[in-house]
């Protein structure tokens, strides 16, 4: 299988994909609402559990490892350079200052993504793609759109084969494939080249086989993964409207007199984000070594 | 039945870009649960001409098309192929192609779904044709991670599930070993005891001879010989004319016969010809 789905038993992969699409509509939303990083903050705290819930905790954290780069680059560059910014907060080495507007801006800004992200995991994790499929279906997407998105895990796989056979082919014909860079950029051509006929040979062939399954009839289709939305998706669905209301709620009438924006907030923020890398440098430079020390072996 | 399961009348086809035609006034019927056979060199029009039989050719695949395709009494050229699918069934050449889905159900259900079966009849019809090509006990797995020879029985597998009175498969065995090449024959004798009507295209002569009722020689577009298998393959002489062989024991008993000028009868079964060439020997 080619997708992030993790085949778990969990009350999160037994909801309707269609109820996971509206939560993930549902947390953009919110992030947009939510236009402050305290808020952000409690917000993406909130959603964990949800996580643990679907029992993917630790996949999780390492998909959402990549994001955290994002937030570290956003928030230290637009921390110090964003122009919005005139309170200053606090000064590292060589008088590059925080300051306050600019820090909340991109705290709002790497949180939401951080937001997005850990509701577009979930969904992904926990959602089978044929379930996906079929669910958008039953929402009256074409049945040619659910399948060019399913057919793409089928694909890929199939074109990373033709694509080793042709290079291995191209290589016993004397293809430089380990000369210098400029050779090597030259050397796409005859790898590509090869590549995209058959691809679209093979899609060709796809099309009529399709057309022997029956594809182009009109008329109901039916399916074998069944997708029905139950009481399970009904609370959920209601959960998700009343904090929906709560978030609207707050922004309306309580932003005036909430201030949980504070600078030693966006100052431990940060420097999380900071620590979390570090981390995550320190591991990848062990791996690296880890590499080199077997390699020598 | 008054219609044949297939009729072909005055076919003639060519495509757009070559000036000769690749099929030249075809004409063949065959009847219900009858398992016809086309053999002849590469090129000769057997897969076109296999295309003809479900619309493919030529409303997916252009060119000029004369003459008239009938499937159990109704033109072809009347419907879409995606109707025609529900009684004409085609397996392609290559395995991987043909599959689309994520699991072997699901795989298997897709020309169930496209159709409309509801699903209860098609977790029974699923288990059916899994049964039928030898595959019960991989439903969860990705058909990606099977053999050539089981991708084929797949693809074969997911044509019998959507359950059509006729089964056309081009070369099917093309990639397999010999016990793949023979399961899909034994699927070929099954599509009998279900009642249907079966066309391959196979170079195998061995096997075609043994499970086909008859067969169509196919050469540079004209049909050389259609009669029954054990007639077209013990007319050797012409077989050899077309660059084709017989089965290697009619072509033993062939040979036997003209160097010791002898008259043997030829026979295309290993049992039979054993005796004849006992009784002949005495």
């Amino acid at each position: 299988m080619n997708s992030l789905y993790m085949p778990k038993d969990s009350l999160i992969h037994s909801l309707d994909p269609r109820t996971k699409m509206l939560f993930v509509v549902f947390v953009v939303a919110s992030s947009f609402i939510l236009n402050d990083p305290a808020l952000q903050l409690v917000f993406l705290v909130a959603l964990f559990p949800l996580v643990v819930m679907a029992k993917v905790v630790k996949p999780y954290l390492i998909s959402i490892q990549f994001l955290l780069l994002f937030a570290v680059l956003i928030m230290t560059v637009h921390g110090i350079y964003n122009p919005i910014g005139v309170t200053p907060v606090f000064e590292i080495f060589g008088g590059l200052t925080f300051k306050y507007e600019s820090m909340v801006y991109a705290s709002v800004m790497s949180f939401r993504i951080l937001v997005i992200g850990t509701a577009a995991v979930l969904f992904v994790m926990t959602t089978h793609p044929s379930d996906m499929a079929s669910a958008l279906v039953k929402w009256k997407v074409p049945h040619s759109f659910a399948f060019i998105l399913l057919s793409t895990f089928q694909i890929i796989p199939i074109i990373a084969r033709e694509a080793k056979i042709v290079m291995e082919a191209q290589q016993a014909r004397c293809l430089d494939v380990k000369g210098s860079l400029i050779q090597r950029v030259k050397n796409l051509v005859p790898m590509f080249a090869p590549l995209f006929i058959i691809t679209f040979m093979k899609v060709h062939q796809l099309s009529y086989v399709l057309e022997c399954r029956a594809f182009s009839r009109k008329g109901e289709k039916t399916s074998l993964r069944e997708t029905k939305i139950g009481s399970l998706d009904y609370t959920f669905l209601l959960g998700m409207l009343g904090v929906l209301a709560f978030e609207i709620y707050l922004k309306l009438f309580m932003m005036g007199s909430l201030h949980l924006t504070t600078d030693a907030l966006l100052t431990y923020s940060l420097f999380g984000t900071w620590i979390v890398f570090g981390f995550m440098i320190i591991k990848f430079v062990v791996k690296q070594f880890q590499g080199k020390i077997g390699g020598a072996n | 039945m008054a219609s044949k399961a297939i009729e072909v009348n005055n076919l003639t086809f060519s495509y757009p870009d070559t000036d000769e035609p690749v099929l030249k006034d075809i004409n063949f019927s065959i009847n219900h649960g009858e398992i016809l056979g086309i053999i002849g060199p590469t090129g000769a029009g057997k897969s076109t001409l296999a295309m003809c039989v479900n619309g493919l050719v030529p409303q997916v695949i252009n060119g000029e098309m004369e003459g008239t395709v009938k499937v159990n009494g109704s033109e072809v050229s009347g419907s879409s192929v995606a109707k025609m699918s529900e009684d004409v069934g085609f397996v392609f050449q290559e395995p991987e192609n043909q599959l689309s889905q994520m699991t072997i159900e699901e795989e298997i259900a897709f020309g169930m779904g496209n159709l409309g079966v509801p699903r209860d009849e098609m977790l029974g019809r699923i288990t059916d044709a899994l049964d039928q090509v030898g595959l019960t006990g991989f439903e969860k797995r990705s058909p990606l991670a099977l053999s050539g020879g089981q991708q084929q029985r797949l693809a074969i597998a997911a044509v019998l599930a959507m359950r059509p009175s006729i089964m056309i498969m081009d070369e099917p065995t093309s990639m397999l070993d010999p016990k793949g090449k023979n399961e899909v024959y034994d699927v070929l004798k099954n599509l009998k005891d279900y009642g249907m009507t079966g066309i391959i295209i196979d170079h195998e002569v061995e096997r075609i001879a043994a499970y086909c009722d008859k067969v169509l020689v196919l050469h540079e577009g004209e049909v050389q010989m259609f009669a029954p298998s054990d007639e077209v393959f013990t007319n050797i002489g012409q077989l050899h004319e077309l660059t084709l062989n017989a089965p290697q024991v009619t072509e033993f008993l062939d040979s036997y016969n003209q160097a010791f000028g002898k008259d043997v009868k030829l026979s295309t079964t290993l049992e039979e010809s054993v005796d004849n060439f006992e009784s002949a020997c005495k």
